[in-house]
């Protein structure tokens, strides 16, 4: 399963899963893209997903802006694990699905007593501060060019490290820094264990192995085999080690068998976090005979070591960072999940104090042939029956990715609709609920159903912050809704005004919050959080303006879209309009 | 019928009927409506406030046999309510059944009922507190 994860853009915190099997995906704006993306920077068709050779290739479709990977303008580009692709103002991060499949690690990754081992010894250690000396400003550049190509690339590893680790995969993240490894060291494997928060023993987590002859021969690699002595003396000392198995008698007297079989080097580092040691990252590689005898056994030197030491601080920092990231994540979500049951529960609650409260009415009109009672029980019934529906249609509203359902209607009529049936509201509330409806609107192309229900929740509260009134020693509670058509836009707008109670300043950050209402328990917090998605949706929004004592304005913005007259000449959405002109209603 | 009070720019409907009375102080308009009218019909006096304030003022002036205090909507340290309203109604203390989400204080023990109650349980105990008396 690959998958694009989107870091930056409306979309953010969205992420795509595909199968190599469901490739070509294409990337756009139009609703048909597999990824589609409410960017209005990027095209309708902007770019595919292929798969060329069993790769994932991005190509650009001739989009209007381009598409970038990496920073980097694109055609065509072999898609890796961590690259960046930004189209619009998007920006996405790639994660190609693990093709080979890796087995049981601790099958082929082993900790082994000393004498089990290759008679590995420490040739040379070093600590983490000379191994992090490296990115310090005063490092002496001009000491090894290698060392310095290497410094760079580890810092812009370390970003696409910090990238990757808000992916929450870990196991991602290492691979991502094993491949790093193998960039710049001449390893022929590789493999980094993590300390088990748990049973605080080291388990191996990702293994690589460099092919033997670059066509990727299938052959089984052979076991990891580490010697615990030296885990434990890198765990201990919080020093990174160079060892060799070639014992420095052995290295003339057992000639014979060095010639047969080279010289393992191998190095282990500590991964040293802020607080703590993360893990370790291993690599080792075999000196082959020839070059024994000819250069010498040295292959992994001080070099290698000292960037070694520097990754794995890296690479623990972005551990550790992965961790607190996804602990946070599951912190919020369990307190969201908390909220959202406690709001929810409350508010069903409420409802079905009303309905017990109706039903004994009822029971009570029907046991006494009281046939007023009954009315009285059946109306408060009634009354709860619509709060938990509308209850319900704003919950469903809310979690449901909807695309909004377009057809040419009439907004004047659909504003008509809510004012009629929040009339009944507004006279129990002792609030004079009018309309004006703009005379020239035309037919648009929205979401009735949306946009009525937007409407309505924004008119509810209307009602409801100026129901209070009289209490306060405010004027009579007034609201008053307009529709305007503004062509410049072109825009149409649903004003809906009132002389209630006002949102402090410092409250009008809050008011589009999820869960947040201030109306008590009589609230749900969801009325003007769900309007607002409902007008993203159309690619428009919500304005309020507010003053503390005199009252609300807010204002539904939509794109002002008319309908395409039929290229037949046949009946324009216009003429198929059913509703009456409207002009003033209310009382 | 005694004549419908004013008190703080509500109307406070207080009827007048033979046997006891009952002061409800509930928020929710519905609540009110269906314990007026249960209560009504056996003959009892309501009196009934939307917030604490209001009912403590009906409380005082009318001395009420038994307070229903609901006390969902109120802030955090109302739970010394439901002492003020039993010592502000009569002489002697005023039975108080208090009506909420959780209790949240061991005083009035047996006069706790969680929310959402059965309306039939309410009115058998305000009957019973009543009938004490």
């Amino acid at each position: 399963m690959s998958s694009l994860f989107v870091i930056q853009g409306r979309d953010q915190g969205y992420r795509f899963e595909f199968d190599s099997e469901q490739l070509p995906v294409t990337l756009g704006r139009d609703a048909a893209c597999a990824i589609q993306l409410h960017d209005t920077e990027v095209s309708r068709l902007h770019a595919e997903i292929r798969l060329v050779d069993g790769k994932p290739v991005l190509v650009d479709l001739k989009s209007s802006n381009g598409t970038f990977v990496n920073n980097r303008v694109i055609e065509r580009h072999e898609l890796a694990s961590g690259d960046q692709v930004q189209i619009g103002c998007t920006v996405m991060l790639f994660t190609g699905g693990d093709s080979s499949s890796m087995g049981d690690l601790n099958e082929r990754i082993r900790i082994v007593p000393e004498q089990a081992a290759d008679n590995s010894r420490i040739v040379r250690t070093m600590r983490q501060e000379e191994g992090t000396e490296i990115f310090s400003p005063d490092f002496d550049q001009t000491q090894s060019n290698w060392l310095a190509r290497a410094r760079s690339n580890l810092q812009v590893m370390y970003r696409t490290a910090l990238a990757v680790s808000h992916t929450l995969d870990i196991d991602e993240l290492l691979r991502r820094i094993m491949q790093l490894i193998f960039e710049w060291v001449e390893a022929d494997r590789g493999c980094i264990m993590l300390l088990d928060s748990e049973t605080k023993q080291l388990a191996p987590r990702v293994r690589r192995d460099r092919k033997s002859d670059g066509k990727g021969s299938e052959k089984t690699p052979d076991n990891i085999d580490i010697s615990r002595t030296i885990l434990d003396y890198v765990m201990e000392q919080r020093e990174g080690v160079l060892t060799s198995d070639a014992q420095e008698d052995q290295r003339f007297d057992s000639a014979q068998s060095i010639v047969r079989q080279g010289i393992r080097e191998a190095i282990c580092v500590p991964m040293q976090g802020r607080y703590d040691i993360v893990g370790v990252v291993y690599i080792d590689t075999l000196v082959p005979a020839s070059r024994v005898i000819t250069r010498g056994a040295k292959k992994f030197t001080d070099e290698h070591l000292k960037l070694m030491v520097a990754i794995g601080h890296q690479a623990a920092l972005a551990v550790e960072d992965t961790n607190y990231y996804s602990a946070m994540v599951q912190a919020e979500r369990l307190a969201a999940v908390g909220q959202t049951i406690a709001t929810l529960s409350h508010h069903v609650k409420n409802i079905l104090q009303g309905i017990r409260g109706g039903s004994y009415l009822i029971e009570m009109g029907l046991n006494e042939h009281d046939e007023t009672l009954v009315r009285k029980g059946w109306d408060i019934v009634e009354k709860n029956q619509r709060r938990i529906s509308s209850l319900v249609m704003d919950m469903l509203t809310f979690s449901k990715e909807r695309e909004p359902d377009l057809a040419p209607g009439d907004l004047n009529s659909t504003v008509a609709d809510v004012i009629e049936l929040m009339q009944a509201r507004a006279v129990e509330k002792q609030v004079s609920l009018s309309c004006e409806l703009a005379a020239n609107m035309p037919a648009l192309v929205f979401d009735p159903e949306g946009i009525h229900r937007a409407a309505l929740n924004v008119v509810t509260n209307a009602i409801d912050a100026c129901g209070e009134n009289p209490e306060h020693g405010r004027p009579a509670g007034s609201v008053r809704v307009t529709t305007r058509y503004l062509p410049e836009g072109p825009f149409a707008h649903v004003a809906v005004a009132d002389n209630g109670a006002g949102i402090a300043a410092e409250d009008l950050a809050d008011i589009f919050s999820l869960f947040v209402s201030r109306k008590g328990s009589r609230g749900t917090g969801l009325g003007l959080p769900v309007s607002q998605k409902i007008l993203k949706e159309h690619g428009g929004q919500i304005h309020v303006e507010s003053q503390l004592g005199q009252g609300s304005t807010f204002t539904l913005e939509l794109p002002a879209v008319e309908p395409e007259p039929p290229p037949d000449g046949g009946i324009s959405a216009r003429e198929t309009w059913q509703g009456e002109p409207v002009s003033e209603t209310g009382e | 019928m005694r004549r419908p009070e004013r008190i703080g720019g509500r109307w406070e409907v207080a009827l007048l009927s033979e046997g006891s009375s009952v002061l409800i102080v509930e928020r929710s308009g519905e609540i009110r409506e269906v314990l007026r009218t249960a209560l009504q019909h056996r003959g009892w006096h309501i009196y009934e406030a939307s917030r604490a304030d209001l009912g403590l003022e009906l409380a005082r002036r009318h001395h009420p046999d038994l307070v229903v205090l609901d006390l969902d909507e109120q802030p955090a340290d109302a739970e010394d309510l439901s002492s003020e309203f039993s010592k502000s109604a009569n002489d002697e203390p005023t039975p108080v059944i208090l009506l909420g989400a959780v209790r949240r204080s061991s005083a009035n023990p047996g006069q706790f009922i969680a929310k959402p109650y059965h309306y039939q349980p309410l009115i058998s105990k305000i009957e019973q507190l009543l009938q004490a008396k």
